[in-house]
């Protein structure tokens, strides 16, 4: 080989690893390498994905936010009630493990990619972990299951205890989520907290206080409360419509306020979010009106007396319901 | 109640949100709007029959009759499963003896 040739490789190579960064750096985004997964790196377990997004220092100075929080579904995310976990392991089943193309037969094969469809909104901080806490988070479920079904009270609240670990807690919407559109208003930032107000902030751990354009509004909500079909989603799904509904029933008919300003500000619950199993908001959502009376419609010769009733229901909410 | 479109095709139902992908029929409550439901309901009555087996009068059994209106929330569409029922409404109607 002449030497001409080597430099020309030479520098061909450079080109080579110029542009691949260029790309890297473009993709990536301004600031990406300080989020918290980029600072602390994917966990490797549920156990480190629970202390990566660990909120439990907040509850010193907001302990009335947490409290409220704590009776939100929102703290429950993962379990629910029991049957949201049931329900992921049906979608695993009846979906992911029966679809030709997935490339998963048998739970052992699950990777995150596979969960999002579901942990998009039940636990979007799962993107931030490794396919090992994938396959760990449905062994748990099985193991839940499997408890139940065979009376194993204490292995039961053992998983129980660790799927509650998993929720949309403060650090979540305070960080991870508090920002939509990242190339205009930057990366979240590990050791911030974002709210109303630039500033210190008087935590360790996050020290710093930012200001979320967003989280007064209702595409924050929106992120997970959603549109439709996820098709960002390699196999979309469709839970949660209610930010589509809010758009195009209720904004475009005239409709001018927030998720949070009903739910959390006019409701007084705060960061207790509830839906219809509040009667607070199930009362607001609603107007029902019902007139009845009797009459004797005439049939031929005879009289058939019948109740005539005049039901009138007007949804007063930004949203269809039902809907999430 | 949405009715979801399984993957977004066809007119078959999607089970759980990882096969819903779409809206075949909606009867739930559109933001805003007032939707109206009319029912009309018989009261209890006897028919009496001539010798000919022909209807020639119908009895009133009882004049009064209890309605009750209640507006479900059926989550997984039947009421074996998480049923809620978001109004409940109870009126007497009466109509002449």
């Amino acid at each position: 080989m002449t030497k001409t040739k080597i430099t020309m490789m030479a520098v061909l190579a450079c080109l080579a690893s110029f542009a691949l960064i260029a790309t890297t750096s473009f993709a990536a985004g301004v600031g990406k390498d300080g989020t918290i997964v980029a600072k602390k790196g994917k966990a490797t377990t549920i156990a480190e994905l629970v202390a990566m997004y660990d909120s439990t220092g907040c509850i010193d100075c907001h302990e009335d936010i947490h409290d409220e929080w704590a009776n939100s579904a929102h703290a429950r995310s993962v379990y629910g009630t029991g049957r949201t976990a049931a329900t992921m392991k049906t979608a695993l089943e009846n979906g992911v493990l029966s679809w030709a193309y997935s490339g998963a037969t048998k739970p052992e094969d699950v990777e995150v990619d596979h969960l999002m469809g579901c942990a998009k909104c039940h636990l979007p901080q799962l993107a931030d972990a490794t396919d090992a806490v994938a396959k760990e988070f449905i062994a748990d479920i099985y193991a839940l299951m499997d408890a139940y079904r065979n009376d194993d009270e204490e292995k039961f609240d053992e998983m129980k205890d660790t799927l509650l670990s998993l929720n949309i807690n403060c650090l979540v919407c305070h960080n991870r989520m508090a920002i939509t559109h990242k190339w205009t208003d930057g990366y979240p930032q590990d050791g911030a907290v974002y709210g109303s107000y630039d500033g210190e902030h008087d935590d360790e751990a996050f020290p710093h206080a930012k200001v979320s354009p967003i989280m007064s509004e209702s595409i924050f909500c929106g992120q997970c409360h959603g549109l439709g079909p996820n098709f960002e989603l390699d196999n979309p799904t469709q839970c949660a419509t209610a930010y589509g509904s809010y758009l195009w029933a209720y904004t475009a008919e005239g409709g001018t306020e927030t998720c949070q300003e009903c739910h959390m500000e006019k409701s007084g619950l705060g960061h207790d979010m509830q839906s219809y199993r509040s009667t607070v908001m199930s009362d607001a959502a609603v107007d029902f009106e019902v007139e009845a009376y009797g009459a004797k419609w005439r049939d031929g010769s005879l009289m058939s007396p019948k109740a005539i009733v005049k039901v009138k229901m007007t949804n007063r909410t930004g949203h269809a319901i039902p809907d999430g | 109640m949405p009715m979801p479109q399984k993957m977004g095709r066809g007119d078959e139902m999607g089970r759980g949100p990882y096969e819903k992908s779409g809206i075949i029929n909606d009867t739930g409550l559109p933001p805003g709007k007032t939707v109206e439901e009319h029912f009309e309901i018989p009261f209890y009555t006897e028919d009496v029959y001539d010798e000919y087996d022909r209807v020639i009068d119908r009895k009133l059994m009882d004049n009064e009759l209890e309605i009750n209106v209640k507006l479900w929330y059926l989550p997984y569409g039947n009421k074996q499963s998480d049923p809620f029922i978001w109004q409940d409404y109870t009126q007497k109607v009466t109509v002449s003896e």
